[in-house]
């Protein structure tokens, strides 16, 4: 999936599911917009989503390095890459 | 010796209105909030004999945030709004919040019945997704404290939290422990409260034991009916009620509206049977309630009795009545206009003596027609009645043996 597409696709579960509306790709999601772990948790399952796949408890360990919108990306991206 | 403790704020949401002006109307104007179950479930409706439940069937404003509303399931919301009604009836500084100083009391007989359903059903999935089912909130949203913890995060409220859980006596204990606690020092002010929401579980286990009103499905507004000759059992509610508590002193201080003071609190176990009515149970809770508000029994004007309208608790209720009080304080039961709200119903009965105080009237108990002669030893409110009313008992009675009585005295 194109990282465009990939960022578009998260942008509207920010605004949809945790009302952040056009957040800052590079800001951190936890100081600037109070984005917490029960809110992690709900994004990994729209990723599970957009993956069409389960993630493995290794992924999603993985996933809590990412403070940013663009950390997510490159999260999927990574997923994506290893999973090819 | 300990301090006064007095109540400064009120706010509750039930099936006859929300708010004073709301549910005096129904009072006043003998209106019932019983329906017709209208929200059949797809679990239980279809096998319980009960088709009625004091619903709470108007739109409420809630103005929540998503950061809160997260781990929020219907109980918290019932609960959030009636807490920041509260505060801000109250006008409590934001510092004073976060002061450690205020603390929170508040339950509910299971949490979130709804979203525990929720979780329930991913056991059950045929398609065996698992837990991947269950929402990452969805503990927070229906473990058994629920109420209080939202209330203490959405207002950022750092003091003690006390989460009663004892089925119908919930509210008066969330009541009753708030008053120890700012009596005996611990804390200077507590939100008290609990909150139901609508749930047919309960119908279904007070169903099972043959204790449901089913006589009056097609007139719902005729049940419950209370020390009535023609009582068939109790209508479960919906609601919340939260008080605010506080410190005379400083209440005085910050120049707070005083509706009223806690002046007593008794809780006591039967110490046998979880379910069937105790007459020595009711009657020591009611000595030791007098005892601890030290005050002698012709000092009660208004007795708020349980009085759920089954066969065996009411005669029990009003006998023990009789044998502490004899006939002279008038006798009210508030759950033939909302049913029994469950947890809130000892904070609900004890908002609607508030507004008997203010008000000066005494609330005739709805449906009262013909007295069972089993209960007619006491002075039962049959009609609306205008009197000053100074001192109100609340006695509320739950499964599992325990008793509460709390004791409220006019000061506005």
């Amino acid at each position: 999936m194109d990282r465009q597409i990939l960022l578009e696709k998260i942008l509207d579960v920010f605004k949809e599911e945790f009302e952040i509306i056009d957040p800052d790709p590079d800001n951190n999601l936890t100081e600037k917009y109070e984005f917490d772990s029960i809110d992690a948790i709900v994004l990994l399952e729209y990723i599970e989503k957009l993956l069409g796949s389960e993630l493995t408890q290794e992924e999603k360990k993985q996933s809590m390095e990412c403070r940013t919108i663009n950390n997510i990306i490159d999260y999927i991206e990574n997923i994506q890459k290893n999973r090819n | 010796m300990g301090r006064r403790v007095v109540i400064t704020a009120e706010s509750a949401i039930t099936p006859v209105g929300h708010g004073k002006k709301d549910i005096l109307n129904s009072l006043l104007n003998g209106i019932s909030g019983i329906k017709s179950i209208n929200r059949p479930d797809d679990v239980l409706a279809k096998h319980i004999h009960s088709g009625v439940y004091g619903i709470v069937d108007y739109e409420i404003p809630y103005d929540f945030s998503r950061k809160f509303r997260k781990t929020m399931g219907p109980v918290s919301y019932y609960a959030c709004q009636t807490a920041k009604e509260v505060i801000e009836q109250a006008g409590l500084a934001n510092d004073f919040l976060s002061s450690g100083r205020l603390g929170v009391a508040f339950g509910s007989i299971q949490g979130s019945p709804s979203v525990q359903r929720n979780i329930f059903k991913a056991f059950f999935d045929p398609d065996d997704k698992g837990f991947s089912n269950i929402n990452a909130a969805d503990y927070l949203k229906s473990m058994m404290h629920t109420t209080a913890v939202n209330i203490s995060r959405m207002f950022g409220i750092t003091g003690r939290v006390l989460s009663s859980c004892t089925a119908c006596t919930t509210a008066a204990q969330s009541i009753g422990f708030g008053y120890e606690a700012i009596k005996y020092g611990m804390q200077d002010a507590m939100i008290c409260g609990a909150a139901d929401e609508y749930d047919l579980t309960t119908v279904a286990v007070f169903d099972n034991l043959l204790a449901c009103s089913t006589s009056y499905n097609d007139t719902p507004y005729l049940t419950p009916r209370p020390f009535d000759l023609n009582r068939d059992g109790l209508v479960v509610g919906e609601g919340a009620g939260a008080v605010l508590l506080e410190e005379y002193g400083s209440a005085k201080k910050r120049g707070a509206n005083i509706l009223a003071e806690v002046t007593g609190f008794s809780c006591t176990n039967n110490g046998g049977d979880l379910i069937l009515p105790n007459s020595d149970g009711v009657k020591r809770t009611i000595k030791a309630g007098l005892e601890n508000a030290q005050i002698n029994p012709e000092d009660v004007d208004l007795i708020s009795a349980h009085a759920t309208a089954t066969k065996a608790g009411d005669v029990i209720e009003a006998q023990a009545i009789f044998s502490e009080y004899g006939d002279n304080p008038y006798v009210t039961g508030l759950k033939s206009y909302v049913g029994h709200t469950m947890s809130a119903c000892g904070v609900i009965e004890l908002i609607f003596s508030l507004y008997m105080m203010q008000e000066k009237v005494i609330i005739p108990t709805l449906n009262l027609e013909e007295i069972d002669e089993r209960c007619n030893m006491i002075k039962h409110s049959t009609k609306l009645i205008e009197k000053s009313v100074n001192t109100v008992s609340i006695q509320n009675f739950a499964f599992g043996g325990v008793n509460t009585c709390l004791f409220i005295k006019n000061r506005s």
